[in-house]
């Protein structure tokens, strides 16, 4: 039976993979066959799922939000390994600003042109690649956010990760950096405090000790 | 207003971060100074000679290359912020 302690281990590591997988970029190959706007009401808890107002403007309880349907034939697990098959996609298309997560994306307007430049019908297709983060979500109406398109040849285009290899090295040197840093924390602050503390501790025990069997040595003799 | 938010709290997270790794790297150099000290004198050698070497060691370090090195921490987040926005727009 897991103890309690593996399976809070297990939720923390799931919530963490769940956060990268929402925040880091992937790659959908997909035909876009048209693009839209709608006004979205962002009043509902799902709004944590949506970015803040175009930089620049006022925050609303609704505004427009441009949306990029597509037919997605291809779709790679954190960039590395084709997961699902073919089937329709949106996207939105929002500026991430200064805010979190950290794209510095502000040309909403120029990917939505770019988006409506490569629209194409299923008889004559012409694929994209779309870089987003985010997750499609029916139940609660929430869209991944595209952050550029690159036109390709063919929807088997071979595509590498580099930001997200890049990122799980640099994730692995700061995790084991952290670990260093602790260790020789506790080898150079802790462990002497401790011993410092523990040779103290011995030490009035000893003067205890020795002060009782005076005591009784005193007792004693009369 | 969301910039002045980023750059605060960017400085604040990064200086954690340089504040940290300089007592690291200090603590790391020390000790070697100390593990060097100890493979040259078996016997412990003189106490004063002994922290004269090392605090000598930490002078050194002090003015080293290897020391402002740590100043990347604020210099590679700012650089790869500057490439991202660039990339993306």
């Amino acid at each position: 039976m897991p103890s309690i302690k593996s399976i809070i281990r297990i939720v923390l590591f799931v919530i963490f993979g769940a956060f990268l997988h929402y925040t880091l970029p992937q790659h959908d190959v997909v035909r876009i066959n048209s693009t839209e706007i709608i006004r979205q009401d962002l009043s509902g808890w799902n709004k944590v799922f949506y970015a803040n107002g175009d930089s620049g403007n006022a925050e609303q309880t609704t505004r427009d939000l441009r949306l990029i349907n597509t037919v997605r034939k291809n779709t790679l697990f954190f960039g590395f390994y084709k997961t699902g098959g073919e089937e329709t996609m949106v996207y939105r298309n929002e500026d991430t600003g200064w805010i979190w997560p950290p794209y510095f994306k502000f040309d909403s307007s120029d990917l939505q042109a770019e988006a409506s430049d490569n629209i194409s019908q299923a008889t004559n297709p012409r694929w994209v690649v779309i870089t987003h983060y985010g997750w499609r979500n029916r139940y609660i109406s929430i869209y991944p956010n595209a952050i550029s398109i690159r036109p390709v040849d063919s929807p088997d285009v071979r595509i590498i990760p580099w930001f997200n290899i890049f990122f799980f090295v640099f994730l692995l040197i700061a995790f084991l950096m952290v670990r260093a840093m602790w260790r020789q924390f506790v080898e150079r602050t802790v462990d002497p405090a401790l011993t410092s503390a523990g040779n103290r501790w011995d030490e009035v025990e000893a003067e205890y000790a020795e002060k009782k069997s005076r005591l009784r040595r005193f007792f004693s003799k009369k | 207003m969301s910039f002045i938010r980023l750059v605060l709290f960017g400085f604040l997270a990064l200086s954690v971060i340089y504040v940290s790794l300089s007592v690291y790297f200090r603590s790391v150099r020390r000790e070697n100074l100390e593990e060097d000290w100890a493979e040259n004198h078996p016997d412990g050698g003189d106490p004063s000679e002994r922290s004269d070497y090392i605090e000598r060691g930490m002078a050194e370090y002090a003015g080293s290359i290897r020391k402002r090195l740590v100043l990347l921490v604020y210099i590679v987040p700012i650089a790869a912020i500057a490439v991202i926005q660039y990339l993306t727009n």
